[in-house]
C-alpha cells in the first residue's frame, strides 16, 4: 500500500534541508501549500458533487439532466459558477450588515474545516490531532451558528423561521451523530481519525465488519443523522422551498448564496467521507484473508478506495433525498429524540458490552 | 387509528414503506427517461397534433387562390379584434355585377388567443388553424401578418403539417434522430 | 335549472332565511349571485341553495334596500359560513354593503379602486379606468355596518390584527400557493392563529366581459379559469346555454363531452397528486405524475388541438369530431395508467413519511365542510355526498356505473386518496363508455347569431375539484344581462382559516396542495 507520507517527508526534507529553511520558514510554505490543495480539492468536489446530483436527480425522476453545455452536460456547472461569480451582490435594507457577510463566511469555515480532517490516504491526513473526532464536531458546529445568523441578519420573517428550524434540527442531531462516532472510538480505542483508519485494515476489519451489529446500526443512524445535520432531504426544512421560500439564505445572491450552496453539497461530502472513514474503512481496501485477492486490492491506492466508498456513500444520500417527502419539524425532532437517540445509546452499550467481552469480529 | 401499533411494529411497517419507495425509484432509475430535447429534435422526432391551433392562415387551391370575400364575419366574431379587413366594391366588367373584394386581411397574431370563433364563424372555409407553432420574434410588429399577402407554403419545420413524427401512447420520443 | 326565485321582502328575509336553513334543510349555500337588476328594480342578490338530504335546490332572490347613497341587505355569514366571502364579493362588485358582515372589505378589486364595476352605469370609459402603478393601500382594520333603529347606517371599525401579532404573508409569489395567492397568516411561533385570504391577484372581469361578449365569445374565456377543469368549465357555460335555448344534443355529443371530462379530471388529478408530492418535498413523486400528465395531454391534444386552453365544446355541440386514433389511443392510455397510479403511491400516497404529515391535518368535519361548501373530493372526503354527476346528471352520468368516492376523515389525507380513488372511476366511466361511442352529429347547427330566451338558469357540473356552476340571466339579447360563475376554489380558501387555525405553519402548505385549488378560478 503507498503511503503518502513518504512524499510529506521528502518535501519536508527538501525544504529544511537542501533550501536550508528553519522551522517557521518550512512550516508556513507547507501550510500554503496544504491550504492551497484543500481549497481546490474542496472546490473541485464541489463542482464533481453537483453535476453529480443534477444528473443522478434527474435519472430518478425520469430526466436526463443537464445536456446542453458541454459534452453531456459536463460544462454545465462550470457556467453555473460563472454566473454566481458575476452576479450582484445586494443587502436587504435594514439587514443586519455585518453578521449578514459574517454568516456565509461561518458556513464555509466550518465546512472546510471539517473537510480538512477526512484521510485521503495512508500518510495523507491533513489535520490529524489526538481529539480528531472531538474536533471534527466541534468545527462542523460552527456551521450551525452560521446558518443561524444569515436567518437573523437577513430581516426578513422566513429566513427567521428557517433559521430556527435549522438550529434546533442541527443542534438535536449532532448528538446522535457525537454518539455513533463514540461507540466507534469506543471499538478502536482512539480518537485520531488515522489511527481509527489503520484499525480497519486487515481482513474484515472495517468497522461495520468488526464491531458487526452496533457497528451496522451506528453507520446507518450516522447516515440519518448526517443527513439531517447537512440540511439535506428528508430533513431540508430549514430551506423547505415550498414553504420557506429558499429559507435562510433566501435574501443571498451571488457568491453569498455559492457559499451556502457549496457548503451544503460540501457537507454532503464530509459526512459520506465522515462515514466512510469511520464505519466503511476510509482507504483501507477490502481485504478478506486470501492472500492473492488481497495483494490485489491492496495494489489499488488508498485514495480510489476512499473516493469511491464516499461517492458510493453519496449515491446512497441521494437516492434517500429524491425518493422521501419533506418532514415537518416536530417531526423530524421526534424522530430524534423518540427513535434516533435511544437507540444511538443502544448501540454505544451495545458496543461497549461487544467490546469488554472480547465479541468483535477479528481474524487475526 | 383505532388499533395502536407497537413501537416496535410501527417502525417496521415505516420501514417496508421507505423500502417501497426506495424500490420504486430505483426501478425509474433505469427506465426509459420521458425528455423530449425540443430544439434538436424539431426536424425528426417531434410530434405536434395536426389540430393544434398555431396560428391562421388562408386556405388556398392548387393556383394560390383564396375563398375569402371578405364578409367581415370573422372580424365579428373575434374577441380581441385580432383580425382587420379592408374591402372595396367592385363592378365585374363582363357581368356588370357589384362584389365586395379583400384589399387587405390583417392578422395580429399578437393578440390572438386562439380561440378557433373567427373558423366556426367563416361561411366560406377561407381560414384554419395550422399547427405551425414556430412563431416567436424578436418584434411586435412581426407579429402582424397580411393573410392575403403571404402564400403559406408549410412552416419552418418540414412535415410538420402531417403532426410530424408518430407518436404512440405512454412513450417518448426521446431520441433527437 | 330554470330559476323560480323566492322573494321574502327585506324585514322579513333575515327570518325566512333562517327558516330555510334550520327548517327546510337547505344548509348548503351554493353561490350568491349579485346583480344589477337595471335602473327601475335596482340591485340585488340571488342565492342558490341545495337541501343536502335531498339534493334538491331553490334559489332566494332579495333586493336591496336603498339607504341614502347605499344599499344594504342583512348578512347571511352567520348561517352559512361560506357567504363571508360571497359577500364580500358582492359588495365589491356592485357596492351592497351587507348588515352585520363583521369583514366588509374588498375582496378581489385594490382598496382603492373607486367604484363598483359591475354596476350597469359603471363608467367603462378607458380614460377613467387607467391601471394604477402606485402601490396598492395595505389596510388593518374592517368595517362592520349596521343600521340603526331609525334607520341610519352606522360603522364599526375591527382590527385584524394587534400591534404584536407575527404577520407572515404566504404569497402572491410564493412556491405553494399554486398562483398568486395571498394568505396573510398571523402566527405564534409556528402555529396559525389566523389566516386572512387576500384574493384578486389575477382578477380580469371576465363576468364583466361577458357581458358585452355575444355567446360563443364567451366560451373562449371558460378555458382561462381553472385550466385544469377547462372542458367541465365550458361544460358549465355551454351547458347553461343550451339548456336555455332548449337544445337537444346528439348521443355522441354527450359521449365525447362525458369521455373528455373524464379525461380533464384525470389529468387535473395527475397534476394534484404530483403538486401535493411537490409541496411535501418530494419532486421525484411530482415528475412521475408530471409525466404520465403528459400523455393525457397528447390523446386529448389530437382531438382537441389544446393542452391546457382545450377550447373543444360549442354551444350545439363540438368543435370538431374525435381524431381517428382517439378510440385506440384512450384505451391504450387507461390501460396505461392503471399501474402507474399505484406507483405514485408507492413512492409517495402510502410513504409513512405522507401519512405524518397527512394525517389530521386541515380536518373539517361533515357538517363544518357542508357550512363552509367545501365541495368536491376536499367535502367527500369528510363524508359529504356532493357530487354534481350523482345527483344533479348530465350528459351521460347517469348511464354510467361509477361509485361515489366518499370517505370519512376529512382530513389532507383523505383528501389525497379521495383523489386516487376518482381517478380510478374515471378510468372506469372513460372505458364504459368508449368502446359505444354511438354515430351522429357532433354539432348541431346554430343560426349565425345566437341568442338565448330570457329567464334566469343555473347549471353546474363537477369540476375536478368542486361543484361549478354558471349562473345566466338573459334578457333576450345575443350578449348575456349577467353570467355568474361559481368558482370551485373560493370556497376552498374561505374554509383554509377554519381548517388551520392551532395547525403549523408547514400544515399551511399541506393543507392548501391538499385542497386543490387554482387561483384563476377563484379570481376569475
Amino acid at each position: 500500500m503507498f503511503d503518502f507520507s513518504i512524499v510529506t517527508r521528502w518535501f519536508d526534507e527538501l525544504l529544511r534541508g537542501t533550501l536550508g529553511l528553519g522551522d517557521f520558514g518550512a512550516i508556513l510554505i507547507e501550510c500554503v501549500i496544504v491550504g492551497l490543495a484543500i481549497i481546490i480539492g474542496y472546490a473541485v468536489l464541489a463542482i464533481i458533487l453537483i453535476f453529480m446530483e443534477r444528473k443522478v436527480c434527474a435519472y430518478f425522476q425520469c430526466r436526463i439532466g443537464p445536456v446542453r453545455v458541454g459534452w453531456w452536460g459536463t460544462l454545465q456547472v462550470f457556467a453555473d459558477v460563472l454566473k454566481m461569480l458575476i452576479k450582484e451582490i445586494f443587502v436587504v435594507d435594514k439587514a443586519d450588515k455585518l453578521l449578514y457577510y459574517l454568516a456565509p463566511f461561518l458556513v464555509i469555515t466550518a465546512s472546510i474545516g471539517t473537510f480538512s480532517f477526512l484521510p485521503w490516504n495512508k500518510g495523507a491526513a491533513v489535520l490529524d490531532f489526538n481529539v480528531g473526532i472531538f474536533l471534527v464536531t466541534a468545527i462542523s458546529s460552527i456551521g450551525v451558528l452560521g446558518v443561524f445568523i444569515a436567518g437573523w441578519a437577513s430581516n426578513n420573517k422566513y429566513s427567521v423561521l428557517s433559521a430556527m428550524r435549522a438550529a434546533v434540527q442541527m443542534i438535536s442531531y449532532e448528538l446522535s451523530l457525537g454518539i455513533c462516532l463514540i461507540s466507534a472510538v469506543i471499538l478502536t480505542n482512539t480518537m485520531q481519525i488515522s489511527g481509527i483508519v489503520e484499525a480497519q485494515t486487515g481482513p474484515w476489519q472495517w468497522l461495520i465488519f468488526q464491531g458487526h451489529i452496533p457497528a451496522t446500526l451506528g453507520f446507518l443512524v450516522f447516515c440519518i443523522a448526517g443527513n439531517a445535520e447537512a440540511n439535506r432531504g428528508p430533513f431540508d426544512l430549514a430551506e423547505a422551498e415550498s414553504e420557506l421560500t429558499a429559507g435562510y439564505h433566501t435574501e443571498y445572491s451571488g457568491m453569498g448564496f455559492g457559499f451556502y450552496y457549496l457548503a451544503e453539497y460540501l457537507n454532503l461530502f464530509v459526512i459520506s467521507g465522515l462515514a466512510t472513514t469511520i464505519f466503511l474503512g476510509g482507504w483501507a481496501p477490502i481485504n478478506i484473508g486470501i492472500e492473492g485477492f488481497d495483494a490485489l486490492m491492496n495494489y489499488i491506492p488508498g485514495i480510489v478506495w476512499f473516493l469511491g466508498k464516499t461517492f458510493v456513500v453519496v449515491f446512497l444520500l441521494m437516492w434517500i433525498r429524491w425518493t422521501f417527502p419533506r418532514l415537518r419539524v416536530d417531526q423530524i425532532l421526534k424522530l430524534e429524540w423518540k427513535y434516533l437517540m435511544p437507540l444511538s445509546l443502544v448501540i454505544l452499550v451495545l458496543m461497549t458490552v461487544c467490546v469488554a467481552f472480547g465479541w468483535t469480529f477479528t481474524i487475526a | 387509528m383505532e388499533n395502536k401499533e407497537s413501537y416496535f411494529g410501527e417502525i417496521g411497517s415505516a420501514f417496508k414503506t421507505l423500502a417501497t419507495g426506495l424500490k420504486t425509484t430505483m426501478k425509474e432509475y433505469f427506465t426509459p427517461k420521458s425528455t423530449e430535447q425540443y430544439p434538436e429534435n424539431r426536424k425528426t422526432t417531434l410530434h405536434v397534433a395536426q389540430r393544434h391551433r398555431g396560428r391562421l392562415v388562408f386556405k388556398r387551391d392548387e393556383s394560390e387562390n383564396y375563398n375569402c370575400v371578405a364578409c367581415l364575419m370573422c372580424e365579428k366574431a373575434c374577441p380581441n379584434g385580432t383580425i382587420r379587413i379592408t374591402s372595396e366594391m367592385r363592378t365585374d366588367p363582363e357581368t356588370g355585377k357589384k362584389k365586395r373584394a379583400l384589399l387587405n386581411y390583417q392578422y395580429d397574431m399578437g393578440d390572438c388567443m386562439f380561440c378557433q370563433l373567427c373558423v366556426n364563424a367563416c361561411n366560406f372555409d377561407a381560414i384554419e388553424f395550422t399547427n405551425d407553432f414556430e412563431n416567436a420574434v424578436f418584434d411586435r410588429s412581426q407579429l402582424v401578418i397580411h393573410l392575403n399577402e403571404e402564400v403559406y407554403k408549410g412552416g419552418s419545420l418540414p412535415n410538420i403539417i402531417d403532426g410530424g413524427a408518430d407518436w404512440q401512447v405512454g412513450t417518448f420520443n426521446t431520441k433527437t434522430k | 335549472m330554470k330559476l323560480e326565485n323566492k322573494e321574502f321582502g327585506f324585514e322579513r328575509f333575515a327570518d325566512e332565511m333562517a327558516k330555510l336553513k334550520k327548517e327546510q334543510h337547505f344548509d348548503y349555500l351554493v353561490t350568491i349571485v349579485g346583480e344589477d337588476f337595471g335602473a327601475e328594480e335596482g340591485l340585488g342578490c340571488i342565492y342558490i341553495f341545495e337541501n343536502t338530504q335531498t339534493h334538491e335546490r331553490c334559489s332566494v332572490k332579495q333586493m336591496a334596500k336603498q339607504v341614502g347613497d347605499d344599499y344594504v341587505i342583512p348578512t347571511v355569514c352567520k348561517l352559512w359560513a361560506d357567504a363571508d366571502l360571497l359577500e364580500r364579493e358582492v359588495y365589491d362588485f356592485y357596492g351592497i354593503k351587507f348588515l352585520g358582515h363583521p369583514d366588509m372589505r374588498r375582496l378581489y378589486l385594490r382598496n382603492d379602486f373607486k367604484g363598483y364595476p359591475l354596476r350597469k352605469d359603471y363608467d367603462m370609459d378607458p380614460a377613467k379606468n387607467m391601471y394604477t402603478t402606485e402601490d396598492d393601500i395595505e389596510v388593518d382594520t374592517t368595517t362592520e355596518w349596521n343600521l340603526t333603529a331609525d334607520g341610519k347606517l352606522v360603522a364599526t371599525a375591527h382590527k385584524l390584527f394587534t400591534d404584536d401579532e407575527f404577520v407572515v404573508n404566504v404569497g402572491p409569489q410564493h412556491p405553494s400557493t399554486h398562483g398568486v395567492l395571498r394568505l396573510q397568516t398571523v402566527l405564534d411561533g409556528e402555529k396559525v392563529k389566523r389566516i386572512y385570504p387576500h384574493l384578486g391577484y389575477i382578477h380580469r372581469g371576465i363576468e364583466k366581459m361577458c357581458e358585452s361578449y355575444t355567446y360563443p365569445q364567451t366560451l373562449a374565456l371558460t378555458d382561462r379559469m381553472n385550466y385544469l377543469s377547462a372542458m367541465m368549465h365550458r361544460h358549465a357555460l355551454v351547458g347553461v346555454i343550451e339548456e336555455a335555448m332548449g337544445i337537444e344534443l346528439s348521443e355522441r355529443i354527450l359521449y365525447i363531452r362525458t369521455i373528455m371530462d373524464e379525461l380533464q379530471r384525470i389529468d387535473n388529478h395527475l397534476l394534484y397528486t404530483s403538486c401535493c408530492a411537490q409541496d411535501l418535498g418530494a419532486l421525484t413523486g411530482m415528475l412521475y405524475g408530471m409525466r404520465d400528465r403528459e400523455h393525457v395531454l397528447n390523446v386529448m391534444e389530437e382531438t382537441t388541438g389544446g393542452r391546457l386552453i382545450q377550447n373543444y365544446y360549442r354551444i350545439g355541440g363540438l368543435q370538431a369530431d374525435i381524431d381517428p386514433n382517439f378510440v385506440a389511443n384512450t384505451k391504450a392510455l387507461c390501460k396505461y395508467l392503471r399501474p402507474m397510479i399505484q406507483e405514485y403511491l408507492d413512492v409517495f400516497g402510502d410513504n409513512v413519511i405522507t401519512h405524518q404529515r397527512f394525517e389530521g391535518i386541515g380536518a373539517m368535519n361533515q357538517e363544518d365542510c357542508i357550512n363552509y361548501a367545501v365541495t368536491g373530493p376536499a367535502g367527500r372526503a369528510s363524508g359529504w355526498r356532493n357530487d354534481v354527476r350523482k345527483y344533479h346528471p348530465y350528459a351521460m352520468y347517469n348511464k354510467v356505473d361509477f361509485e361515489e368516492i366518499v370517505l370519512t376523515n376529512g382530513d389532507s389525507m383523505d383528501r389525497y386518496y379521495c383523489h386516487i380513488k376518482e381517478m380510478y372511476q374515471s378510468l372506469n366511466i372513460i372505458e364504459q363508455l368508449i368502446d359505444n361511442i354511438p354515430e351522429g352529429d357532433f354539432y348541431i347547427k346554430q343560426k349565425p347569431i345566437i341568442k338565448v330566451p330570457e329567464g334566469q338558469w343555473y347549471f353546474s357540473v363537477e369540476g375536478a375539484s368542486g361543484e361549478f356552476g354558471a349562473y345566466l340571466d338573459s334578457r333576450g339579447d345575443k350578449s348575456a344581462y349577467r353570467l355568474k360563475f361559481r368558482p370551485m376554489g373560493l370556497t376552498l380558501v374561505g374554509a383554509m382559516d377554519k381548517m388551520l387555525q392551532g395547525q403549523k405553519i408547514a400544515d399551511l402548505v399541506t393543507t392548501g396542495a391538499a385542497l386543490d385549488f387554482v387561483i384563476p378560478d377563484i379570481d376569475r
